[in-house]
């Protein structure tokens, strides 16, 4: 074939109408590309961008006259909050302190019942209470007011787990402004692309000078989201394309916030730090919304080149690239010049180490989110910007994480363990309102792994025995708190024709023992035989009842408490008990606000009652016997016994683990201690639990338990030794509760309807006041 | 002396009494005490708010309160009110039941919470056990 056929060729079919065809068909072509970018444009940016994590707030902080809160309890609240102290005037997030007074703004915030405006209140501190609360503008006493409450954790989407991605309203006015100074000046009026900037683009390039700048923030936006840093003419024209598309879709809020939590901005190791809510993170330690205008600038300095400017590697090339951005600022007059002359004297503010972990408190962020997945589904809760109130009080999760902590330390240097072979848990709870206030999964609060607040099943030993007693004393006529056990020797045929021998814990046998001794000794053979003559599917009832949702194996040695129970199980039984027999199911969220800040669900206060009042008020009187002076007494040693605490001790066979259950006038806890291989720890529940229990409560200032007495419930005199009836004036007798009825009727020798009494009282007034018999 | 110290016991009575009227003096009109003026500012916004209809700002309302002063019979009982206007009836009932053994010696508002319990049950089909409440409610009154 010669040339001249082929131009020839050509020549015949270059007519018009193929022409016209080819022209048509390109332009087909071209018109699907567009649409296919289109599509890749929204499906991403949707996924992507719109996947704003549900943020989780701790309980807020009330403020009121009369509350029981020190000063050093409101800074340690405000150091969670970040509040600054004010060298001059007060702004929404700062204070300042005079002797016992304290001046604070609070930052606004939205609740269920609506927004709450920033406040400016005057505090007056005084023994140990919030003695007087003022609005500080106008001096009107205020009856009640609260902070904002304290982010404790995001929930994110399942791919980018430590993202700390912002809203826009999150970020520093400052940073936007130095941004779209820098990066874009014509950002809120251009159409995604700037034709002057790429004039200037291509001229430099064909000059010779390489490919360069001349991006939009939506052009970086879409080379991020879609594109690699590949720079060809190719790419170029289809990142144009999708700059347009981008700018066609979205609204410049839109896009702004996508490009704050997607441009890249630094690298640790094989992990980009991608966003301004993350690089604040991992340069100054500081959530976005808490750098000032010099940390603003150094940010936005970093965009053009991460690694040319990293702060840590080049801080001389940081520097002065940031002081640019500053300059960019005051020249723009985003900035006065003092705030420029302040700034560019500050040095670059860099952390040490950059820390990646997402939340302080995961254990608790772990039941938030079961909670919440029972009522969103999993997307929903991830994407659509949920706010979570939650119950998490931050003075007692750190007071119980440091009890926990320091103790188990201690503990294995005095068991000579290996150290950090102690492993254990706590559930802290609002008494009354089953709210959980504190939860620590391990002994390192912060490692977000194996949970055991929530997942350790554990036998719980002796914290079975309540449930045992309760069950006996709602037969108020068969047994009261003056009933005699037995603690003699006991063989029981199991079914498989073994021989069960429950023994106690100090191998001996006591005879005839009142029952609140047997419990507060935790005598495990009357225990047992308590139980056995009650039935084990009634006291299984009455565990049931007591919370405890799943099915328990009932075995002879369940009695003794051989079945395992989780941490926040045993939490809700003695929640119940703490409740008088009202069982208030555990809750972790209040509330769930819209991104916008509107109700969505509330997880209100239920109650359902379950055993009546009086034989919880026995039960709860033996239990406070326990910590008075039975197996528990060395809780004094924490605490004042003052507080009439009411608790139970558990230990497992061979001492692998150690528990300690109790209630105070507002707090239930929880606590197990032992070892993740189930190896002995030579622990008892009184030496390892009890003491991480005490340890907390010291720290939380806890109210005494006084339980309001049921109007079924009398109080009468007895003699233990015999459970008669007895005479204040009888050595040794106690004044105790029974159930309306239930008080023995039959005498103890020394009260005066007995026998031998009326002779002595007739002896008595026949010879005056000592007669000696 | 003698006649001093036959005194004494009516005097002590007297100090009781006065300590008891300004214990017990309504802080704002009905039969609701408590010297926290956190609650009782708490406990008026979540009456106004029951009465005008927004029952779950209510609900909010009262459980702040709650949690200040968990042990307060007449707030358990508020928040029974709001329950029973929810048309949550067994929650209703099960909350002024909570009140109830939260209410002491104070029979008016122990007679009021078998009254709630009364209208509960009434309206959740159970006339019996509704009559049963209201017959303690007068009984708690005689």
């Amino acid at each position: 074939m010669t040339s001249t056929s082929l131009r020839q060729r050509l020549r015949e079919r270059l007519t018009p109408d193929n022409i016209r065809r080819a022209l048509w068909f390109g332009l087909l072509v071209f018109a699907a590309y567009i649409l296919y970018l289109d599509h890749v444009v929204r499906t991403e940016f949707e996924r992507k961008s719109w996947a704003i994590p549900a943020r989780v707030y701790a309980r807020p902080l009330e403020l009121f006259p009369g509350e029981k809160l020190t000063r050093a309890r409101l800074f340690e609240e405000l150091k969670f909050l970040h509040y600054r102290i004010a060298s001059t005037t007060l702004t929404p997030g700062s204070y300042s302190r005079h002797g016992n007074d304290v001046d604070l703004v609070t930052r606004p915030f939205t609740f269920w019942n609506g927004p709450t405006p920033a406040t400016a209140l005057a505090l007056h501190f005084a023994d140990g209470k919030l003695a007087a609360l003022q609005n500080l503008a106008t001096g009107v006493p205020v009856s009640l007011a609260r902070l904002n409450p304290v982010l404790i954790g995001r929930i994110y989407p399942a791919d980018r787990s430590d993202r700390q991605l912002i809203t826009l309203s999150e970020a520093p006015p400052d940073l936007v402004n130095g941004l779209i100074s820098v990066e874009d000046r014509s950002f809120y009026t251009n159409y995604g692309v700037d034709p002057r900037g790429m004039a200037r683009a291509l001229w430099t390039m064909l000059r010779g000078d390489g490919v360069q700048g001349g991006s939009t923030l939506t052009q970086q936006l879409v080379k991020n989201l879609f594109l690699g840093p590949q720079r060809t003419l190719r790419r170029k024209f289809t990142e144009v394309i999708m700059a347009l598309l981008l700018n066609l879709h979205y609204t410049k809020q839109q896009i702004l916030e996508a490009y704050l939590n997607e441009v890249y901005l630094g690298q640790e190791g094989n992990h980009a730090i991608r966003g301004f809510g993350e690089a604040s993170k991992f340069y100054f330690d500081e959530p976005l919304s808490q750098i000032d205008l010099a940390q603003s600038a150094l940010l936005v300095a970093l965009v053009r080149g991460p690694s040319y400017y990293d702060p840590r590697l080049h801080p001389r090339h940081a520097l002065a690239r940031r002081n640019l951005v500053l300059k960019e600022l005051l020249q723009q007059r985003h900035i006065t010049q003092a705030q420029y002359a302040q700034a560019i004297r500050e040095p670059l503010g860099i952390a040490v180490a950059p820390p990646l972990s997402a939340s302080p408190y995961p254990a608790f962020l772990d039941l938030v989110r079961r909670q919440l997945l029972r009522d969103y589904p999993a997307n929903e809760l991830r994407s659509a910007g949920l706010r979570v109130i939650t119950t998490l009080d931050p003075e007692i999760e750190v007071a119980a994480e440091h009890a926990l902590t320091t103790r188990l330390a201690r503990l294995e240097t005095e068991q000579h363990l290996p150290a950090d072979s102690l492993e254990g848990a706590v559930v802290v709870t609002n008494s009354q309102t089953g709210e959980v206030q504190a939860i620590v999964g391990g002994r390192d609060p912060q490692f977000e792994g194996f949970d055991r607040a929530l997942d350790a099943f554990r036998p719980v030993g002796s914290l079975i025995k309540p449930a045992i007693y309760l069950t006996a004393l709602e037969q108020p006529g068969s047994y009261t708190l003056a009933t005699l056990l037995e603690d003699t020797p006991l063989s029981v045929q199991e079914s498989r024709g073994v021989i069960w021998a429950p023994r106690n814990y100090d191998r001996r046998f006591h005879g005839l023992v009142p029952l609140p001794t047997a419990l507060a000794n935790s005598y495990n053979v009357a225990t047992v035989r308590l139980g056995l003559k009650l039935g084990l599917p009634a006291v299984m009832n009455t565990i049931r009842e007591l919370g405890i949702r799943h099915a328990l194996p009932e075995y002879q040695a369940s009695l003794l408490g051989a079945d395992s129970l989780t941490p926040i199980e045993v939490a809700q039984m003695y929640q119940t008990l703490a409740n008088g027999g009202f069982r208030v199911p555990l809750r972790a969220v209040r509330d769930v606000l819209d991104a916008g800040g509107h109700p969505l669900q509330r997880f209100s206060l239920k109650v359902t009652q379950v055993v009546p009042p009086g034989p919880v008020y026995l039960l709860t009187y033996a239990l406070q016997g326990v910590v008075n002076h039975g197996t528990a007494v060395g809780l004094a040693q924490y605490v004042s016994p003052d507080l009439h605490a009411a608790g139970k001790t558990g230990t497992t066979q061979n001492l692998r683990d150690s528990w300690f259950a109790g209630f105070t006038g507002n707090h239930v806890a929880v606590v197990w201690v032992g070892r993740d291989d189930d190896k002995p720890t030579g622990l008892t529940g009184a030496t390892g639990a009890m003491t991480v229990w005490g340890k907390t409560m010291a720290q939380i200032d806890p109210e005494p338990l006084n339980p309001p007495r049921p109007a079924d419930v009398d109080m009468a005199w007895v003699d233990p030794a015999t459970g008669l009836r007895a005479d204040s004036g009888c050595p040794g007798a106690v004044r105790i509760p029974f159930i309306h009825g239930s008080a023995p009727v039959q005498s103890a020798p020394c009260a005066s309807r007995s026998p031998i009494r009326v002779l002595k009282t007739w002896f008595q007034r026949l010879f005056g006041h000592q007669s000696g018999i | 002396m003698v006649a001093l110290r036959s005194l004494m016991p009516l005097l002590s009575a007297l100090a009781l009494l006065l300590d008891a009227c300004t214990l017990l003096q309504p802080a704002t009109g009905f039969s609701f005490d408590s010297s926290n003026v956190a609650v009782v500012s708490l406990f008026n916004t979540a009456r106004q708010d029951r009465r005008a209809g927004n029952l779950s700002a209510a609900d909010a309302t009262l459980e702040r309160a709650l949690r200040i002063e968990p042990h307060n019979a007449a707030l358990w009982q508020a928040l029974a009110r709001v329950r029973l206007a929810q048309g949550r009836y067994r929650q209703a009932e099960a909350l002024a039941q909570r009140a109830s053994a939260l209410s002491g010696k104070d029979k008016a508002l122990m007679s009021q919470d078998w009254r709630i319990i009364g209208k509960a049950r009434e309206q959740s089909g159970n006339p019996t056990g509704a009559q049963d409440a209201y017959r303690k409610a007068d009984e708690l009154m005689r």
